[in-house]
């Protein structure tokens, strides 16, 4: 029998089933990247991968160690500047990008720069914006990834790094931003979206057991909640081999609890 | 010292730049084309070695500039020369600026434009961290990849600013000098405008390079090819000197012309730890240990920069060192198998790219 999928696995494949065959696909490393190949080795085949650094369609091969590193250009048939990639996304050729943050919010913005009271006086600094905020500025839609719980999904973020939804409603477009903006949240508990109109994050869809209670406990503010939450199915058998034998072999990824902090 | 150009004024207040005369020279075109017009043009041999090239060519209170990305394709053994020669007061900027790091620990690197520091998913740069909290280095602008890449562009292709849609809404724009929301004057929608970006100096990490300077690049370019145009002194560092002849008869692949260029350093294994596209792969147990081990406190972390930059005299010292940390010529050998394998230029079916993770007792 199949070993059931763990947490990481889950979220891999729910990464997976937003990506819709023939997109072209902006991803960093990690759990994004996993769930990607995931979604061209099985409903998604017809994909293009494309990299930050410049890498376009590498074959996939062993899970990289660095968005820059050669598995985001190998055997590319070419591999661009950095500014045309971004580039790509600003003139509509990205349909969908995948991206983490320290701290998500109730609008999907982002924030990866710092965690505390202000830009001088903080915890902890992070990495600040890397690709973040072209990729949130210039996609046709984003897909959020993350662990949920009540400090990184806070009501605001500390810093607005990447913009998602902005302030709600119409904002984003009004701050002269393109795009759709974030469509989902894809996280351990399953898969939220946002309301059309207010464009605060709900519920879409929960992962077997996972209840309307759990999610809003792990949430630092109200999550909107719809009539009807759609029940995730687990990954099948042969979807779980896939990505347990010839997307992830090491388990660099899927491995849970993670190897190291 | 007085500014001067006009600087968005809420990021000035909200950087607390006290003196906006230390951003000028980033953006001073007129300078950097009154450079470039007193460059010797000739086609000489610019052959000169590391230490040679830091010495003349990073002057205290540059800005400093690098090639590739975090650590690929990264001249990171120039770094450490620049360490070794303790130059002072250096600004830098890249994106990402994972590299900033080390020169932001020994002091060198008082100040830095930030896009991205720390080392993907092995972690968050702590040192990095602490620095800036303790005033060590400032922050002097605030970048996406992509928006510091357009301020490169801008600058390769002559143009004194640009317009772009990246920045808008975000709070980095109140946190960037060099940028302006400004308004499109066709369409009336907001824009950010970008301006153009000129290093004082750039070191360009090539597979290959000829005496003269003309320079191939394997892999993503990054963001080399307009830093190459947009700054004021290139230092081409190369894995292997050419000659001419292979620059004339096989054109692929050649982004840095010779007349842009001051200097050719070879510079073989010059990328190491970093990786180097077609010629080797990252020493991964060292960054291992450096984020794991070193960056947990400041002891840790002295000893490592004594033992790995201070204690080096160039790469060679450095590579007899990790051959005798890791395993030996073997250890070194496998480092190109595996970028060649990586990148399928050889079977890959075979080759181990299996390593052990450094994880610290107490961790």
């Amino acid at each position: 029998m199949t070993k059931p999928a763990n947490p990481f696995e889950q979220l891999a494949y729910n990464v997976s089933l937003q990506i819709q065959d023939g997109m072209i696909v902006y991803v960093g490393t990690g759990l994004p990247m996993v769930g990607a190949i995931l979604a061209k080795m099985t409903h998604a085949p017809n994909i293009t991968l494309v990299y930050e650094s410049g890498g376009q369609d590498p074959w996939e091969g062993p899970m990289p160690w660095s968005v820059g590193g050669a598995a985001t250009y190998r055997r590319a048939p070419m591999s661009l500047e950095m500014p045309h990639s971004f580039a790509m996304a600003a003139n509509g050729f990205v349909d969908i990008a995948f991206q983490g943050a320290a701290q998500i919010d109730m609008y999907g913005n982002l924030n990866t720069h710092f965690i505390g009271e202000s830009y001088h006086n903080y915890k902890v600094r992070l990495t600040g914006s890397g690709g973040g905020n072209d990729l949130a500025s210039l996609s046709e839609q984003m897909v959020l990834v993350g662990m949920q719980d009540p400090q990184k999904f806070p009501e605001k973020v500390d810093f607005l790094t990447s913009p998602g939804h902005l302030h709600g409603g119409n904002s984003r477009s009004e701050a002269g931003l393109p795009g759709q903006g974030p469509k989902s949240v894809v996280t351990q508990l399953g898969v939220m979206d946002f309301e059309p109109e207010s464009k605060r994050m709900r519920i879409k869809g929960l992962n077997p057991g996972m209840t309307v209670e759990i999610a809003q406990s792990c949430t630092g503010f109200e999550l909107l909640v719809p009539e009807h939450i759609e029940e995730i199915p687990v990954p099948s058998d042969d979807i779980l081999r896939i990505l347990r034998e010839e997307v992830d072999p090491n388990a660099i990824f899927i491995e849970f609890p993670p190897r190291t902090k | 010292m007085t500014s001067k150009f006009k600087y968005n004024e809420e990021a000035l207040e909200n950087l607390r730049i006290e003196d906006p005369g230390i951003l000028d020279r980033l953006i001073d075109h007129q300078s950097f084309r009154e450079n470039n017009l007193k460059k010797n043009r000739a086609k000489v041999d610019k052959r000169i070695t590391l230490e040679e090239a830091v010495a003349q060519y990073v002057d205290d209170g540059d800005i400093v500039a690098d090639s590739g990305f975090s650590y690929v394709r990264t001249p990171l053994q120039a770094h450490y020369e620049i360490i070794r020669q303790n130059k002072q007061d250096l600004q830098y900027i890249g994106s990402p600026n994972t590299n900033h790091s080390f020169t932001v620990y020994t002091g060198n690197c008082k100040y830095t434009h930030n896009s991205y520091i720390g080392a993907e998913m092995r972690g968050t740069d702590r040192m990095f961290s602490k620095s800036v909290q303790q005033g060590k280095t400032k922050i002097l602008s605030e970048w996406g990849h992509g928006s510091m890449g357009l301020g490169f562009k801008a600058a390769q292709y002559g143009e004194p600013f640009v317009a772009s849609k990246q920045l808008l809404g975000s709070d980095m724009i109140k946190y960037n000098p060099y940028v302006r929301e400004e308004r499109d004057p066709w369409t009336g929608e907001p824009v950010a405008l970008i301006a153009a970006l000129h290093p004082d100096v750039v070191f360009i990490h090539c597979q290959q390079a000829d005496m003269y300077g003309n320079g191939k690049i394997f892999g993503p370019a990054v963001n080399d090819i307009a830093m190459a145009f947009a700054a004021r002194k290139v230092i081409i560092t190369c894995e292997e000197v050419v000659p001419e002849m292979v620059m004339r008869f096989d054109t692929a692949h050649t982004y840095i012309p010779f007349m842009i260029v001051d200097a050719v350093v070879e510079l073989p294994w010059g990328c190491l730890p970093g990786c180097c596209p077609g010629y080797y792969y990252w020493a991964r147990e060292w960054w291992e240990w450096l984020m794991r081990i070193a960056m947990t406190s400041d002891e840790a972390m002295t000893d490592f920069v004594k033992n790995w930059i201070y204690g080096c005299k160039n790469q060679y010292d450095w590579i007899a060192r990790l051959a005798e940390d890791f395993g030996g010529y073997q250890y070194i050998d496998n480092l190109r198998r595996m970028q060649k394998a990586e990148e399928y230029l050889i079977e890959d079916t075979g080759v181990d790219f299996s390593y052990k993770q450094v994880v610290p007792k107490w961790d």
